[in-house]
């Protein structure tokens, strides 16, 4: 492996990792304002980030709890991927890459963004139609303008991994190769 | 599988061990093993060369076909 490869890597690394904590900060931000939501309505003017979803509540509390169920849901998958992608790169053996945990922990990124992706596309929608029914809402397209990044990574990743899968294979049929 | 290798007939048959004849064939104990349990895949034909000069036999005395039905 060169120099450049493993510099690449370190950072790779270093770069996963502080995305993985600012996405945990983020999501346990956002359960602790949800949690205080439940018992506390007033806190709904100022959540996390400054987030003002009064406006919502007031109209309608299953629109708020459903929307902010949404921007949970994804903030929480998001830190779950960089987790995945934290132990992959702690885990990786970059002399013999070919192994099954390699393999999974490639499919299990490639669902968890596609599950991110979807999620994120039907909020959007969701978003819209409470527009139409007169909701403001456009202090929440921060949390899913970017559905359809996720879907098309999520298939480009998914393709990475059947490739890899194969790669384990034809690596394992040489191990056992006399 | 349907492929079984009767490489530890032949070795009773030679009274040879393990250890003279992964020596004699140049392959590491490890992948005689794995061929002589029969968790190998695939055979190189050199390897197979090596392993009937060493024995003094043809492959067909090594390797059996038996259908799993």
């Amino acid at each position: 492996m060169s120099k450049t490869n493993n510099f690449v890597f370190t950072v790779l690394k270093i770069v996963s990792w502080l995305i993985f904590v600012g996405l945990c900060i983020e999501a346990g931000g956002l359960i602790v304002n949800f949690i205080f939501s439940l018992y506390k309505p007033e806190f709904v003017h100022n959540l996390y980030q400054k987030l003002d979803l009064s406006e919502i509540y007031n109209k309608s509390k299953w629109a708020f709890f459903g929307m902010y169920s949404f921007i949970l849901f994804i903030s929480i998958l998001k830190a779950y991927l960089f987790y995945v992608v934290i132990k992959l790169v702690t885990k990786i053996n970059l002399l013999k890459p070919f192994n099954n945990f390699v393999a999974q922990q490639i499919m299990q990124i490639s669902y968890s963004t596609f599950l991110i992706g979807i999620i994120s596309y039907v909020a959007r929608q969701t978003a819209k139609n409470l527009q139409h029914h007169g909701y403001v809402v456009d202090n929440l397209n921060q949390f899913w303008e970017d559905s359809q990044a996720f879907i098309l990574m999520a298939a480009v990743i998914y393709i990475i991994a059947t490739i890899f899968k194969k790669g384990v294979e034809i690596q394992t049929e040489n191990d056992l190769t006399v | 599988m349907p492929i079984i290798v009767n490489l530890d007939v032949m070795m009773a048959k030679r009274k040879i061990s393990l250890n003279e004849l992964s020596e004699k064939v140049d392959l590491t104990l490890s992948n005689l093993s794995i061929l002589k349990t029969g968790k190998a895949k695939a055979i190189r034909f050199s390897t197979l060369e090596a392993i009937c000069k060493a024995l003094n036999c043809q492959p067909a005395d090594i390797l059996e076909y038996r259908d799993e039905n």
